[in-house]
């Protein structure tokens, strides 16, 4: 087990040095460079080449990267090429306002997904699966933003309603303000995730019910309820926890799309705005935030595997020793 | 059993909703302005996106400022001016009435400091580019300087608290549209090293101010919260607190507004939704032309390039009826650009039309070169929606008199590199003007902005005469006879100058739309006819 667990970790950071190495040449060698180079702004070709300088962007890409790898190596993330402030800094006051948004919906969406998915199971073809078969369907094909827009378009123009940016009102604030214009994004990341993961859980929870014990139990006379209680949701869960787990990284990420339509002030936005600046710190950093939240998704979902399912901790050990 | 909960769950969110539009705190008339993005800095000397230049006046009072429709310059800190010495010597008067916040008055040194730092090596802003003119500014900025902006520069003078003279290394008649930079407070940075000053908390949280607002709040990718300053020179301004709102999306912009959770939204892009503004009784409208144009210029550093020869350019440049861009793409949200001076610049010359579109005379122009087939690449940045069909429709008219033109949208950092690397035929851009009508920068052939290596020494010449000209009439008259050359030689074709489009609350008074600043005499706005909170 330990041995497993430390193989598996040395993996991980492998796989982790891989992924900034590719991100960081990538990002260098694409076309750009993070002071604002628009020849409308008038800039001094020299004093632009003394900027760049000054934050040693005028070394070879290598250089750069050791330049890098040493200061986080130091637990230094670095400063910001467009505000001038510790990367760190800006994740922390940008991840609240995310996670608020990201972790509402997925609760919301793994939630309602695996309630009716569960019921769409028990009674398949059934009116209620028919409809959870069409909304997901619709769910998973209908374009992002098409769907932001339309919220938008309906429930705070038309209907005037609820609040269509902003994750509170400027100068007012408050509980309530900010759940208001929490509904309109949360409902449209919600949908497209419980599409998502609502097939999922229909499909698992489906193939458990096919299995003898299911079986078995329903000889013996259980009732339904009692038998998707006890014997079918227990079973289903392996592979929920892995769906769920693998969703976690993403919710530090942030929903870029929907951010920028709801003019939510997270993540997401940040990161394609940092992007598009050519803000290499702030790359940097974000992806090696949702690299190391992938892996160490991936670590926990094995380890929640073993401790859910004896089996497969038995397989490792002789796996172990041969 | 979750389902109960999750449906009170929503059911409380909306019921929520129902009490917030009402919630509010603030104690004076408020405006909510709305923007696209969230600036970086406030310190004005630093700001490279638009967003950081917009707001940073609010808390930074400039030298001087526009009128808005004839551009004469308005004192703001400066209470008078002097221009003797041949045209190379200013005398700058300043307001013995403006202070900074902390009490201390703005002061000729502050003026003099200011100079300084951008003319400091250290320094990468917009302001040298405007104050490089200054005698020993080149000399300062070359020089092994301090990490400070201290030291003397030859042509600046302080005589006493409230004069700066000024002497350029030659006359230069546009460098009065330079002055209307805001100064920074030296008494508070003289001791910060130039190098560090755009990441200095300073140009975060302006401590010492001199402008109408102060900086109340800011939430990042948020909103910024300006609330009225007490110590402002002209008078506490009517509006007491301004939220510049992010909202990155125009069209969740122009939702917000209609719903009256905005109230100013300056740069509306979509002339398509003019009709949906000018209908709703509750807003007003605001147009003004812009001190830019867009253009398709052609790439004159390329050798052998079936460019070089200026029929084809001439041909193309008769090859679309910018008239048709205007009513069509704009829906008559624009006047058609005859060449690089604007129409609201005094220079601007009416009657002058440039090329007529004829693509009758474009194929026999085209002809007589004995080109076979001419090919070229067209490229603009993606996502700007008018551009892209201006570049569609460009090809089609092009087509027509039988040039094919391949339309290559790129990415902007993308294609600003292309842009200086040269790997094009035509570039779809805009240029700004500026408020003086030189138009050195992009088309002297020593300009830094002549991106598209055009070069006419009588053009250079003119230009070079022109700065030098001290009365306004001539100087005019030789800029009409630059443009008039400039655009006889077809280094591109220029299209339309874009209006601008402010809508706002009718509840929003005194609001004048200004081509170069937003928040143009904001001290005077005020919010009437709506009930404070």
């Amino acid at each position: 087990m330990v041995r497993l667990v430390a193989g598996r970790l040395a993996q991980t950071l492998l796989v982790l040095a891989g992924v900034t190495v590719v991100t960081f040449f990538m990002m260098h060698y694409a076309p750009g460079q993070p002071l604002q180079n628009n020849p409308e702004l008038r800039l001094d070709p020299t004093a632009v080449e003394r900027w760049l300088a000054l934050r040693g962007l005028d070394k070879p890409v290598p250089a750069q990267y050791a330049a890098w790898l040493g200061r986080l190596l130091c637990g230094d993330m670095g400063v910001s090429l467009v505000y001038n402030r510790p990367v760190p800094e800006l994740l922390r006051e940008r991840i609240p306002a995310t996670l608020l948004l990201t972790v509402t919906a997925f609760v919301f969406s793994f939630g309602l997904a695996v309630f009716l998915g569960t019921k769409a199971a028990a009674r398949p073809g059934s009116l209620l699966d028919t409809v959870i078969n069409a909304v997901s369907l619709g769910g998973v094909s209908l374009p992002g933003f098409w769907l932001c827009m339309l919220a938008v378009m309906v429930f705070s123009h038309r209907l005037n309603l609820l609040p269509g940016a902003g994750m509170a009102t400027p100068g007012s604030g408050g509980m309530a303000d900010v759940a208001a214009h929490l509904v309109l994004p949360v409902s449209v990341l919600s949908l497209s995730g419980f599409a998502h993961y609502v097939r999922y859980v229909r499909v698992t929870v489906m193939e458990v019910m096919s299995q003898d014990y299911v079986r078995t139990a329903r000889a013996k006379g259980l009732r339904k309820n009692a038998i998707l209680r006890r014997h079918v949701l227990p079973n289903a869960a392996l592979p929920l926890v892995t769906v769920a787990a693998l969703s976690l990284p993403f919710l530090f990420t942030g929903a870029a799309m929907v951010e920028y339509v709801f003019a939510w002030p997270g993540m997401g936005r940040f990161i394609i705005t940092s992007t598009l600046a050519r803000d290499y710190p702030v790359i940097m950093a974000a992806n090696l935030l949702v690299a190391v939240l992938v892996a160490l998704a991936n670590l926990a979902a094995d380890l929640v595997y073993m401790l859910l399912d004896p089996r497969l901790r038995v397989e490792h050990r002789y796996a172990g020793r041969r | 059993m979750k389902k109960p909960v999750i449906l009170l769950m929503v059911l409380a969110l909306l019921l929520w909703t129902g009490c917030t539009s009402k919630g509010r705190t603030a104690k004076g008339p408020s405006l909510r302005v709305a923007a696209l993005a969230a600036p970086v800095t406030f310190n004005p000397l630093f700001a490279r996106d638009p967003a950081s230049a917009e707001v940073a006046l609010l808390f930074f009072e400039p030298l001087l400022t526009f009128h808005p429709e004839t551009l004469e310059p308005e004192g703001r800190l400066l209470k008078s001016w002097e221009i003797g010495g041949g045209g190379r010597e200013y005398t700058l008067h300043l307001r013995r009435d403006a202070f900074w916040s902390d009490g201390t008055p703005v002061t000729a040194e502050d003026v003099a400091f200011t100079v300084k730092v951008a003319c400091h090596p250290d320094y990468a802003g917009w302001l040298y580019y405007y104050l490089k003119h200054i005698d020993g500014a080149a000399d300062y900025r070359e020089g092994d300087r301090s990490c400070l902006a201290e030291g003397e520069m030859g042509g600046l003078t302080v005589e006493d608290g409230f004069t700066l003279k000024v002497r350029l290394a030659e006359p230069f008649a546009p460098f009065l549209a330079s002055l209307a930079f805001p100064p920074l407070p030296a008494h508070v940075w003289q001791e910060v090293p130039v190098a560090e000053m755009e990441g200095h908390i300073f140009s975060r949280q302006p401590a010492v101010f001199s402008g109408p607002y102060r900086l109340h709040e800011r939430r990042p990718d948020a909103f910024v919260h300006a609330r009225a300053s007490e110590t402002y020179y002209l008078g506490k301004p009517g509006i007491e607190d301004i939220y510049y709102t992010v909202i990155p999306n125009p069209e969740t912009q122009l939702v917000e507004l209609l719903a009256g959770r905005l109230d100013l939204l300056p740069h509306l892009n979509k002339p398509e939704d003019m009709p949906l503004l000018l209908e709703n009784d509750k807003l007003a409208v605001y147009t003004t032309d812009r001190l830019a144009y867009d253009f398709i210029g052609f790439n004159l550093k390329k050798v052998a390039s079936q460019l070089s020869d200026r029929r084809v350019r001439q041909a193309l440049s008769m090859a679309v009826d910018r008239r048709e861009l205007v009513e069509k793409l704009l829906l008559g949200m624009g006047k058609v650009a005859a060449g690089p001076l604007s129409p609201l610049q005094r220079a601007f010359d009416a009657d002058f039309t440039g090329y007529g579109y004829d693509p009758e005379a474009a194929r026999k122009l085209l002809a007589e070169t004995g080109l076979r087939k001419v090919e070229l690449k067209l490229i603009f940045n993606a996502g700007n929606l008018l551009r892209e069909n201006v570049a569609v429709l460009f090809s089609q008219k092009a087509a027509a008199i039988g040039v094919s033109i391949s339309v290559v949208p790129m990415e902007w950092e993308a294609f600003v590199e292309t842009l200086y690397r040269g790997d094009f035929d035509l570039v779809l851009l805009g240029f700004g003007t500026g408020v003086d009508p030189d138009f050195s920068y992009h088309w002297h052939s020593g300009g830094p902005g002549n991106l598209l290596g055009y070069s006419n020494r009588e053009v250079n010449r003119l230009l070079e005469e022109a700065g030098k000209t001290l009365t306004e009439q001539e100087r005019m008259a030789l800029y009409r006879e630059a443009q008039k050359l400039l655009v006889e030689d077809a280094p591109g074709v220029w299209l339309y100058y874009r209006q601008a489009v402010y809508a706002a609350t009718a509840a929003l008074r005194n609001f004048r739309p200004h081509p170069d600043f937003l928040f143009y005499q904001v001290h005077q706005w005020e919010m009437r006819g709506r009930a404070t909170w």
